[in-house]
């Protein structure tokens, strides 16, 4: 799997965390396992991330965003469109401002909207195909919408 | 009409070239199938039963001469010498190579055209009346607002993977004639009591497999806002639309599920957020894409009675004047419609010849503008009444005046199984047996909607003609399920079905029936939707049944 991020490939500072293990810092905890240890992760003092699902609920942990540094949205199936919306949410109406990831089934063709949506960063599969979305962040010189 | 600006141009260039990139990497192996699929989709690209059929988008059915001679020049160097026009006013070709698409989309972006979301589950061509801008009742030319929306849905970046297709349709009159109760979002231009300038929202309308007749989600909304209101309402639906299952993911099926007022209160929950965003409209915005489509500069006519000399009394004159052509709102003009459905050529049809021909007579005759029309055929719009008998005369020689507008030869029919793979049975020879039998007492019988699809997708839009005919198969054998007493105006209705399914050999005789019935009951000047209503579907079906 390969990160990219302003048009580069950048090294992955996270760490997805599993339910069974101990936290380190730097971890992208699922919204179950945040669900469930709401309490305890919130006086945690290491940076955190969470992962959702491209259709999850945003009322279930708007009001947590402060908590993390980074929201990573799954996206299942990369003709799911759902992920672009709930970006959008996250971003624009609920004024996130840390780094937002899409990960998942992410195909190069979708680069430039996803960052268009407000995705900081990608991951893709591997090398070539992080490679091919940033080629493909150049497609475009212009836009009819206003982002 | 709309000129693209270097903006505009760029665009489609660019998508040009990302798809020529999207092919090649499909033929050499690096895009699977399944991923090129969608892509492919969104450019109008279909992989049909023969070859590929690639669909091109004709913005709000509106295209200039220069263009349709494009559309002429591809169906003869790319395909088989013809195109197909669809009932969503845009033209299809079904047997163009997949390596040539991207030059064809090259083409047409020389002529600003483009074939950009003309499919997949995306927002697609935005269509509107084919009389904007020349009909005596409208309240506001559709068609700035038309060309609006399309750029602002066209490459959304948040709208490209929707649960489902999408489709908007405009009406700038009171009377529909976009068929806007059957199409995702449908819009009525309105003025409030301060004569300003809103539409009416209709939502959640659609044909297909769950024919549903759209609700109004908002009487009047202002038009600075109707970007703001549209992405809401999208939004709301790619957040919430099924994703479970492909015949439960349109928006009418959220809609109801949902409820309207529910939805409503999401939607307008969203909205409240954006509206006074980016996307609100300006005046001067607004004042920009409406320049473009000022009225022509009309001549005030030589003479009242502009066609009365006696070379005009030839019948055949005579009766096309009266089928084929309607009321301008410039006294000296009349709309001339251009028959596709002559008897030698499936509905909806045109040669390349043909094209060549029209673009021709649109210089000449018609200030070089063509429209696409809901019922497959062409109009030019803007005719003097002194040209109307040279017209009609070098029309009548390239076929495409026969007097049929609006009677039962003029029906709408898919491509069915000839070329569509997904049809249940055909629907081009039901359609030849119906021109056959009725080409002589067409006229005579009174005009009737028929509408023909050959599966349940509907796209004939079969359940909302007058007679309808839906393709169902039986045992893999070709059977048809009529309906009566569709319609598609201002007050659309489903069709009521008649009963069971009817086989292909008796297709013909049971509309003969059907049309019997109606011609044996009606009151003088009583159209065949009235007489439906008066005296109910038993006498059809007692007709049809009994003789079959
Ligand atoms: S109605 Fe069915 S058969 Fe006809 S074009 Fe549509 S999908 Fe194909």
């Amino acid at each position: 799997m390969t990160i990219i991020k302003d048009k580069s490939i950048i090294d992955d500072a996270w760490h997805a965390h599993q339910d069974n293990e101990s936290l380190v810092d730097n971890s992208i905890v699922n919204l179950s396992y945040w669900l469930e240890n709401r309490d305890s992760l919130k006086t945690c003092q290491q940076a955190l991330g969470l992962l959702v699902d491209g259709d999850a609920d945003i009322h279930s942990f708007k009001d947590d965003l402060s908590c993390f540094a980074i929201i990573a949205i799954n996206i299942p199936d990369f003709v799911d469109g759902r992920a672009y919306s709930l970006c959008r949410l996250i971003r624009n109406q609920y004024n996130f401002t840390g780094e937002i990831r899409a990960v998942g089934d992410v195909l190069p063709d979708q680069a430039l909207y996803l960052t268009r949506v407000g995705f900081d960063t990608l991951k893709l599969e591997n090398d070539e195909s992080a490679q091919l979305a940033i080629n493909k962040l150049n497609d475009y010189s212009v836009r009819y919408q206003i982002d | 009409m709309y000129q693209y600006n270097d903006i505009d141009q760029t665009l489609i260039n660019e998508r040009v070239e990302e798809f020529r990139d999207q092919t090649q990497r499909f033929i050499n192996g690096e895009l699977t199938e399944e991923q090129f699929r969608p892509l492919r989709l969104m450019n109008g690209l279909y992989i049909q039963t023969h070859a590929p059929m690639l669909r091109v988008n004709i913005p709000y059915g509106l295209l200039s001469s220069k263009q349709l001679r494009m559309m002429g020049h591809i169906a003869n160097k790319y395909d088989k010498d013809y195109g197909h026009f669809t009932t969503r006013q845009n033209i299809q070709y079904n047997w163009p190579k997949l390596e040539q698409v991207p030059d064809i989309l090259a083409d047409l972006a020389s002529v600003q055209m483009h074939a950009i979301q003309s499919s997949g589950n995306c927002i697609r061509n935005i269509t509107c009346d084919p009389l904007a801008g020349v009909s005596a009742d409208e309240i506001e030319d559709p068609r700035p607002y038309c060309e609006i929306i399309r750029q602002w849905a066209t490459l959304h970046p948040e709208f490209s993977y929707l649960p489902r297709k999408f489709k908007f349709a405009v009406s700038g009159s009171p009377k529909d004639r976009a068929a806007t109760q059957v199409h995702d979002i449908g819009l009525h231009v309105k003025k409030d009591a301060e004569g300003r300038i809103g539409f009416e929202v209709l939502v959640g309308g659609g044909l297909g497999r769950t024919p549903v007749i759209g609700q109004v989600i908002a009487p009047f909304v202002a038009e600075e806002d109707i970007l703001s209101y549209s992405e809401a309402i999208l939004r709301t639906y790619n957040l919430f639309g099924r994703r479970d299952n492909k015949y439960k993911a349109r928006i009418k099926i959220l809609v109801k599920e949902t409820g309207l007022d529910k939805f409503k209160a999401q939607v307008d929950a969203e909205w409240e957020t954006i509206k006074n965003g980016p996307l609100k409209l300006s005046p001067e915005a607004i004042q920009r894409v409406k320049a473009q489509f000022t009225p022509f500069a009309y001549q005030a006519p030589a003479s009242t009675n502009a066609v009365s000399s006696p070379e005009h009394n030839s019948g055949p004159f005579r009766q096309w004047l009266k089928q084929n052509t309607i009321e301008h709102k410039q006294v000296g003009y009349r709309v001339v419609f251009l028959s596709l459905k002559s008897p030698t050529q499936a509905p909806g049809d045109i040669t390349t010849e043909q094209m060549n021909i029209v673009a021709d007579l649109a210089d000449q005759f018609s200030f070089a503008q063509i429209r696409t029309t809901h019922d497959q055929n062409l109009a030019l719009t803007d005719v003097l009444e002194s040209d109307l008998f040279p017209l009609w005369q070098q029309l009548s020689k390239a076929q495409l005046a026969t007097a049929n507008i609006g009677t039962i030869t003029d029906m709408i029919c898919c491509p069915g199984l000839d070329f569509c793979s997904l049809a249940n049975a055909s629907s081009i020879d039901i359609a030849q047996g119906i021109t056959d039998r009725f080409t002589d007492s067409a006229i005579d019988t009174g005009n009737i909607s028929l509408k023909m699809s050959g599966c349940m997708n509907g796209c004939g839009h079969h359940s909302i003609g007058e007679i309808g005919i839906l393709g169902v198969d039986k045992k893999g054998e070709q059977w048809y399920q009529l309906t009566l007493g569709g319609a598609d105006s201002h007050d659309s209705r489903l069709g009521d079905r008649l009963g069971k399914a009817i086989a292909k050999a008796d297709v013909v005789d049971a509309i003969d029936d059907i049309v019997h019935v109606y011609k044996e009951q009606r009151t003088t000047n009583e159209t065949f939707a009235n007489t439906y209503q008066r005296i109910g579907i038993q006498p059809f079906k007692d007709k049809v049944y009994d003789n079959h």
